[in-house]
């Protein structure tokens, strides 16, 4: 159970990226976060990992309050928390496998792993986690060899290596083609299903979040407008959410 | 070295046993591994063996073969488990050939930490020259006034030697004192309120400045011109020279006020720096318009697009291609030595120098803008019926000018550059006061030509941005809404480009006569270079001789068969003796046929004058016939045969031994290692301060607001103004604080290595995709991890590209900075031109043009691996 108490943001040049939002996530939910580029998505999934720092509210996760975590007892809830992204952040000079590697750095010994050392236990996790978004056999290639769709698989292996119980996406298939899109949300739903990981995810696509959410929340200018399953988000609501543009994202997104 | 875990994946396709494997590269190193089917790893291991022995025998530093037979056993382990099927790390041979090569490089570059002591002393000057350069003095108004003493006190003492003066008034405290002593000076009547000095001045009449404490003495009056200082009486005179026992000797204090008065006026030395900016810009100026008139033309010739038709044009091409390719790898400042033996020394030279590596430089970016073109609009140009040159003018020159004209203007920034430092080899431009005043030890003066330099580098670079960007953006350098004006205003940029012309034509004191009158000197000189020396055959000198007694009579020679050194040689002499200006007849035979050989005069005391100047020629048989007059140098010849003798010599060479290496293809060879390992350590050294520093000017490191803000800036501002110091004056710098050779050179490279690395590797940090760091934050790593694993390896590539095209470029300036002191191959390039020996010199720079070729095809090679 993930609760977001209150939760305001306001950067440093004034911009308010989250006003006041609250909401309830249960284990096992698949949630959808749809909105306008701007209107807070991206800033509130890092403010559930602390990647940005909330100016006021709280984010408690099984009674542990992760706002309140500091050093090493932060990185201990992070290692639980897995996240993709839109740009899927590999280091694209690395190797796929040592990629992957990096995802467990939470759990690694903190001194071995900077000589690049891990155990055979990880290694043979690694495996399996590629082997189980399809690409084991590119563990030797650098990175940026791949594919997009591919690079997004490594992301997805790299966050499975943390042994999440929590996953956040972030626009994971913003850079990819329709077919892919759906290939890597296909991912994410069989983590949710199988291993009855939660998924918060952020989206553009209305079909997508039919397909896909178990429950939608929309954010609009960094206020909460929308909560509810994804058969009450017509496209009315949708519209609603997104403004005047809805109807270029119809048009010009994902529709065939 | 990370991956030095064995890696337990069985390898399939094994070849051979193990123990094979492993005898095989005990005999030859890396055959094991070639066996074991890893080519790259063997031919490594043996390439690397043989240059890492080779070079440790060439210097020699035998202790170094102890690392290398520790790679060799290395090799033997690695065989065998390569044939086993494993693989174990590369880490321990690359220590070990680094450990070799650095200790090479270490002595090569006769490094000691000793004499980098006395860093601040031997700096100091300079920097506090720069500071305070010599730009205006006053007119001054002087006040002195004397007082004698006598040293040291004697009974009675007698009345001294000078007479007081009294306007203005100076009194010592005694009349007499000892050296050592403390006497008390004091004085009325001067300049209220000012600073003046003490002079001491001994009997002979020498003026020395009193010290206290090291110090010189001043002082400042109060507002009645009165002042009193103490100082000790100094040992002004020599030992020799001191006054027998009670006697003494009239010394005098001079105290004395310099007021200025009036308008600052420049001084001498501001004068020169302003004429010599002037003639560095007209060289500048001078050698990019004529080496663009030059560059055009070549630069089709050198297209491949243009030339690739037939047989013929693609040996143009080649042609060209590689003459200016060879001409452009010799840097500028060698071909100013060049030019400087054949028209002289000058800013005639010195343009010709630019001018040359100009045309060849442009040519080649000229020339592969022209190979870029898109042939789209050409053929499209032809379809619509246009002829050859309609079609040059509507679609090659708006495809070509633009980038010509970009090329152009950074050469142009490039000349400037150089030719405030090509007055370090020819008297030219700023660099020459440069250096001569550093020879003068004028600090001051030198600070002012630096800063110069500085101003003139920074405005012509500034000037030329404001019209790269002019031009980039399409706008007309000068632009009014009435086009009358506009007109005017073209014709007066037309008018002052000739004026510029004709003005730097005749500051660069372009003379082409000089060019042809020097055009033989020049060709024997270009030829000289083009067949270097490789190999001499050991030359033996003979000579032969026959005393000539002056006048008849003066002296009796028993035996000259005695002096006969050559066997069968005769000399005869006729008459066998005389008297100055009477005519004398040398014959000679058994000679060696057809050889030259020098006929002179020798003197008692073993020196001796050519009597004819591109003489003699002996016939096929050996003999040799010369009519001449005695010469009157001889008149003093006063001949004893015990001591030597004076008379007629002939000598000449003959081979003496088989062809071998020449000593200065040896002494090349050496240097070449020396200049690669001197750029080698200064390239590390650089990158070793450089990477730490480097965060600090890293804007993503640092933030920009407060004392992170504050760091950035001060670190950028270094690193800027520090790069923009040439090397080539870092190693006058250098040269003074540990001595002229290679040590300086190297100090000077890896103080220029640091700021341009510096700047080079921050933008790289500011540069660094953050997603990999924000993803790695999010799965608990913890700081170092995310700095090893996000960071680390999006900067380690970049990185090294940038230190391999560090080195190459260092490889380029270790070939010139010996020209000021700098050591390695260019120091002694210089020294074989001043010696007149061109063949070696043409060696050296042969060398140089293979070091760079070579040295720029393996680091392109390697960045492309890296990258």
């Amino acid at each position: 159970m993930l609760r977001i108490e209150n939760l305001t943001k306001v950067f440093e040049d004034g911009t308010v990226a989250l006003k006041d939002v609250s909401f309830d996530v249960k284990d096992g939910e698949f949630l959808v976060i749809i909105g306008l580029s701007g209107s807070g998505k991206s800033t509130l999934l890092r403010c559930i990992n602390r990647l940005i720092e909330p100016t006021e509210g709280r984010v408690i996760w099984n009674d542990i309050d992760i706002t309140a975590a500091r050093g090493k007892e932060l990185r201990r809830i992070r290692r639980q928390i897995g996240m993709i992204f839109q740009q899927f952040n590999l280091v694209r000079r690395s190797s796929v496998m040592t990629n992957v590697l990096s995802g467990r750095l939470g759990y690694a010994n903190p001194w071995l792993s900077l000589g690049h050392r891990f155990s055979s236990a990880d290694r043979k996790r690694a495996i399996s986690a590629l082997e189980r978004v399809g690409i084991a056999e590119k563990a030797g290639n650098r990175a940026d060899q791949l594919s997009g769709g591919q690079q997004q698989r490594v992301a997805i292996a790299r966050a499975l290596m943390q042994e999440p119980r929590l996953m956040l996406a972030d626009e994971p298939v913003a850079s990819l083609d329709p077919v892919l899109s759906h290939s890597i949300m296909q991912y994410l739903e069989l983590l949710n299903r199988q291993d009855r990981i939660t998924v918060i995810c952020s989206l553009h696509f209305l079909d997508l979040v039919h397909r896909y959410a178990t429950r939608v929340v929309g954010l609009k200018d960094g206020e909460l407008v929308f909560d509810g399953p994804p058969n009450e988000l017509s496209q009315a609501r949708f519209e609603e959410v997104y403004g005047e543009e809805a109807q270029m994202v119809s048009v010009g997104g994902y529709a065939e | 070295m990370q991956d030095g875990d064995q890696r337990d994946s069985e390898r399939p396709g094994r070849l051979i046993a193990g123990w094979v494997a492993a005898l095989a590269s005990l005999v030859v190193p890396g055959s094991g591994q070639l066996l074991s089917g890893e080519r790259n790893r063997g031919l490594a291991i043996l390439g690397g063996v043989i240059i890492l022995t080779a070079l440790v025998l060439w210097w020699p530093l035998p202790l170094l073969l102890l690392p290398i037979a520790a790679i060799w056993l290395w090799n033997v382990v690695d065989a065998y488990f390569l044939a086993s099927g494993r693989e174990i790390g590369l880490g321990v041979p690359i220590v070990l050939a680094a450990l070799v090569i650095y200790v090479l490089g270490f002595n090569a570059v006769e490094f000691e930490v000793s004499r980098l002591q006395g860093v601040w002393t031997s700096i100091r000057p300079f920097v506090a020259s720069l500071l305070d350069p010599e730009l205006f003095t006053y007119e001054t108004e002087d006040l002195s006034g004397l007082e004698p003493i006598q040293v040291p006190c004697v009974e009675p003492l007698p009345p001294p030697a000078r007479n007081p003066t009294t306007e203005p008034n100076v009194i010592i405290s005694v009349p007499c004192a000892s050296i050592g002593d403390m006497i008390q000076v004091s004085g009325e009547g001067f300049f209220p309120e000012f600073e003046g000095e003490l002079r001491w001045i001994n009997p002979i009449g020498d003026i020395q400045r009193p010290l206290v404490d090291g110090v010189p003495v001043t002082f400042e009056t109060d507002e009645e011109g009165r002042f009193a200082v103490t100082i000790a009486v100094p040992a002004a005179v020599p030992i020799s020279q001191r006054p027998e026992e009670g006697e003494t000797q009239t010394h005098a204090v001079r105290a004395e006020q310099h007021r200025p008065f009036g308008e600052p006026i420049p001084t001498q030395t501001l004068s020169l720096v302003i004429e010599k900016i002037g003639e560095t810009i007209a060289l500048a100026f001078m050698a990019t318009v004529a080496g663009v008139i030059f560059a055009v033309p070549l630069s089709f010739l050198a297209a491949r697009n243009l030339m690739g038709g037939n047989a013929l044009t693609r040996g143009i091409y080649y042609v060209v291609r590689t003459i200016m390719n060879v001409v452009r790898s010799i840097e500028t400042l060698m071909w100013a030595i060049i030019f400087a033996v054949w028209v002289g020394l000058g800013p005639f030279a010195g343009t010709l120098a630019l001018w040359l590596h100009t045309v060849a430089a442009l040519g080649k970016l000229y020339s592969e803008s022209i190979e870029s073109i898109d042939p789209g609009p050409i053929e499209a140009l032809r379809a619509t019926g246009a002829n050859g040159p309609q079609t040059v003018v509507y679609a090659v020159l708006p495809q070509i000018l633009p980038t010509f004209t970009s090329f152009t203007l950074y050469r142009w920034d490039i000349n400037v550059r150089l030719s405030t430092v090509i007055g370090l080899v020819s008297d030219a431009g700023l660099g020459f006061l440069v250096i001569q005043w550093i020879r003068l030890n004028d600090l001051s003066s030198m600070a002012t030509a630096i800063i110069a330099i500085v101003i003139v580098v920074a405005g012509l670079d500034f000037v030329s941005s404001w019209v790269r960007e002019r031009i980039i953006a399409g706008r007309p350098l000068i632009a009014t809404e009435r086009p009358t004006l506009n007109t005017i205003f073209r014709l007066a940029g037309v008018a002052g480009f000739i004026l510029l012309l004709v003005w730097s034509w005749r500051v660069a004191e372009i003379d082409l006569d000089e060019l042809v009158a020097g055009a033989e000197d020049g060709l024997r000189i270009t030829s000289a270079f083009a067949v270097p020396d490789l190999f001499d055959t050991p030359q033996e000198e003979l000579s032969v001789s026959e005393p000539l007694p002056i006048p008849c009579g003066s002296a009796d020679f028993e035996s000259p068969e005695a002096l006969d050194q050559a066997g069968d040689t005769r000399i005869e002499l006729t008459p066998p003796c005389g008297n100055v200006g009477d005519e004398l007849l040398i014959t000679a035979d058994g000679l060696p046929p057809q050889t030259n050989v020098s006929v002179r005069w020798q003197f008692p005391d073993g020196r001796f004058l050519r009597i004819e100047r591109g003489c003699c020629m002996t016939d096929a048989q050996g003999a040799l016939q010369l009519e001449t007059t005695i010469s009157p140098l001889l008149e003093n010849l006063e001949v004893d045969p015990s001591v030597d003798t004076g008379g007629v010599g002939i000598v000449w060479e003959e081979t003496a031994g088989r062809i071998r290496l020449s000593d200065s293809f040896e002494t090349v060879v050496d240097l070449a290692i020396v200049t690669l390992l001197m750029a080698l350590v200064a390239t590390t050294l650089g990158s070793l301060f450089a990477i730490p520093l480097s965060f600090f000017a890293a804007r993503n490191i640092t933030g920009t607001s407060g004392l992170g803000g504050t760091i950035y800036y001060v670190f950028r501002t270094i690193f800027n103004v520090a790069r923009s110091v040439e090397p080539l004056i870092l190693v006058l710098v250098a040269a003074a604080w540990v001595g002229a050779g290679p040590l300086a050179g190297m100090l000077a490279l890896a103080l220029n290595n640091i700021p341009n690395l510096g700047k080079l590797f921050s933008e790289t940090i500011e540069e660094i995709d953050t997603g990999p760091v924000e993803a790695l934050t999010a799965t608990g790593a913890s700081r170092l991890q995310v700095l090893v694993y996000a960071i680390v390896p999006q900067l380690v590539p970049r990185f090294l590209a940038f230190i391999l095209y560090q080195w190459d470029i260092n490889i380029r300036m270790s070939t010139v900075i010996g020209f000021v002191g700098g050591g390695g191959i260019g120091q002694q390039f210089r020294v074989w031109v001043s010696l007149n020996q061109y063949s070696a010199a043409g060696m050296a720079t042969w060398a140089i043009v293979a070091i760079v070729w070579t040295m720029d095809y393996l680091s392109a090679k390697a960045r492309e691996e890296i990258v």
